[in-house]
């Protein structure tokens, strides 16, 4: 009895830390936090939302972010994919070494590879535009996605290929009739991480987006100054929340089950 | 057993290119760079591993060194074992679990510069609620000046973030143990201590493993987060060493940055080895084992 009592607390305790933070910003987004003409300071109102929809710089940040996020996410299951198949089902010379060098860039601090890398996509346009962005983004979503669709194709009975294979059909064909379906959950999954990781990303999105093409997190920033409107600031958080949130959403059957793993 | 075949290179080659763009070519700029004295990009000279000795010898280097390592041991021996004691309550709380679950996951999707804006909001009289609270209390919370407060905030703010991610791995490791493990223990009258020291430990450390390294390094290279709270202040008591580098970036000093930088990505580098080492490792010995 008091064993679930304390569960109950501990629980409660916890979520109200995870909440918290979110309260307050929700809370803020709500207020006019700036002296303005018929409103005063600290009344709740719509107004900081309207105020998103009114500026056509916020609204073309939600659309870069989303546009380069989407991108990245298609860039790394079409790469991803072939190569997990690989890894899953064949032996190669240097297979091991791959693998390493997935792992090393996918925890190389971005803050270390952020100089070069602007230099090097200078030279090839790919500076404020989402294409360079969603590139750049792969350097550690492609691994996290090969590593997740090896694991959901290792599942996979080799069964599966030699049919098809004994019925004549292409690689290409097989990988986007027969495995492709099978694999959907871990599609799924791997897009999840990708969009996320894409989504909150902050060194790169802000190297490479000098005059335009600035992504959500960017276009918050500007927003701070000598009189910043912190609810403004804060309804612009509660936006970017949003799709993040959504993720979550259709991928709770996963938590719970615990996504698969693999060292 | 997987057949052997190389033509699988050509299905790796895709995936090959990209890392090669956006992984090795820079990092091979990096390495270039840190060997040179770079005033602009077309007037460049060579001065060999000067960088490298004057970074390595400086104590600005060593004093952001040292709070790098102590915040990553903090945030390891905070997060880790807590991460693990949720996931293993959340596992018998049933539907509850999950929906808590979803909730740790949120903060995992906040943009990284939006962190520290929430915080700050939080713990800042008199709007914050937290800061509110404290001032009501009467409980001096000052974390401009004070570096105690300061690292407490970063501390707790990181905790905040990355929680989430220990309980999920966690709780997927957990999930994987069948439940006759549990009964078998059960039968041999085997203490809740027993239990987790023979059973749930070692078959969660394959999971604990990843998250261990990636708390190492994002905590190691903490830098959006930790430098919006007080710039790496006060007094440089929150000076990590990515701030260091941020510095050198935006100085524009292209050649120390570069050297900075090959620096902190060999440590990393290093700790990923011996991790897939031991990892390496463990995956024979189970081979042989089974």
């Amino acid at each position: 009895m008091t064993g679930a009592l304390w569960r109950c607390l501990a629980l409660g305790a916890l979520g109200l830390f995870v909440l918290l933070p979110f309260a307050q910003t929700v809370m803020l987004s709500f207020v006019s936090t700036l002296p303005r003409e018929g409103l005063a300071e600290g009344t709740p109102s719509l107004v900081n939302y309207r105020n998103i929809l009114a500026s056509p710089a916020l609204m073309a940040s939600l659309v870069n972010s989303g546009v380069y996020v989407v991108l990245n996410v298609a860039l790394c299951l079409v790469a991803g994919l072939p190569a997990a198949y690989a890894l899953a089902r064949y032996r190669f010379v240097g297979d091991r070494h791959f693998l390493f060098l997935l792992l090393a860039f996918r925890v190389t601090p971005p803050v270390v590879l952020s100089l070069p890398v602007f230099i090097l996509f200078a030279q090839f346009g790919l500076v404020n535009s989402p294409v360079g962005i969603a590139l750049v983004h792969c350097l550690f979503n492609l691994p996290v996605t090969i590593w997740i669709l090896e694991s959901f194709i290792s599942a996979v009975p080799r069964e599966l290929d030699e049919t098809a294979f004994l019925d004549g059909q292409s690689l290409p064909r097989f990988l986007i009739r027969h495995l492709i379906p099978a694999i959907a959950p871990g599609i799924g999954v791997a897009a999840f991480f990708c969009f996320i990781f894409s989504w909150v990303e902050v060194v790169f999105a802000r190297a490479l987006t000098v005059t335009a093409g600035k992504p959500i997190t960017m276009a918050i920033n500007a927003l701070f100054g000598f009189q910043t409107d912190i609810g403004l600031v804060m309804a612009m958080t509660v936006v970017s929340l949003v799709p993040g949130v959504a993720m979550i959403w259709f991928v709770r059957r996963h938590i719970a089950r615990g996504f698969t793993l693999r060292a | 057993m997987k057949p052997q075949s190389n033509r699988a290179w050509l299905l790796v080659l895709p995936a090959l290119a990209v890392m090669g763009f956006v992984g090795v070519l820079p990092l091979v700029a990096v390495l270039n760079y840190s060997f040179h004295d770079i005033f602009s990009l077309s007037d460049v000279h060579w001065v060999g591993v000067e960088w490298y000795a004057e970074i390595v010898s400086s104590a600005r280097f060593h004093g952001s060194l040292a709070r790098s390592l102590v915040f990553s041991a903090l945030v390891i021996a905070i997060q880790i074992p807590l991460g693990v004691g949720v996931a293993m309550l959340l596992r018998r709380s049933g539907r509850l679990g999950v929906a808590m679950m979803m909730l740790l996951a949120a903060p995992l999707v906040v943009p990284w510069n939006m962190i520290p804006i929430m915080w700050l909001n939080l713990v800042d009289p008199p709007a914050g609620l937290i800061g509110g609270a404290f001032e009501a209390l009467g409980i001096g919370f000052d974390r401009k000046f004070d570096p105690l407060h300061t690292w407490i905030l970063i501390l707790v703010m990181d905790c905040w973030h990355w929680l989430g991610l220990v309980v999920i791995l966690a709780y997927a490791g957990l999930s994987a143990i069948p439940d006759a493990y549990y009964r078998a223990a059960a039968i041999d009258g085997a203490s809740r201590l027993d239990v987790l020291r023979h059973i749930e430990i070692p078959k969660i450390a394959g999971a604990l493993g990843i998250v261990l390294l990636l708390r190492f390094v994002d905590s190691f290279m903490i830098y959006t987060e930790a430098f919006a709270i007080n710039a790496g202040g006060p007094d440089r008591a929150t000076h990590f060493l990515a701030i260091d580098l941020g510095e050198d970036i935006k100085g524009f000093s292209y050649g120390t940055s570069a050297a900075r930088s090959m620096v902190y990505f060999l440590i990393v580098i290093t700790v990923v080895w011996v991790f897939a080492r031991i990892m390496a490792g463990r995956q024979a010995e189970r081979g042989a084992g089974s």
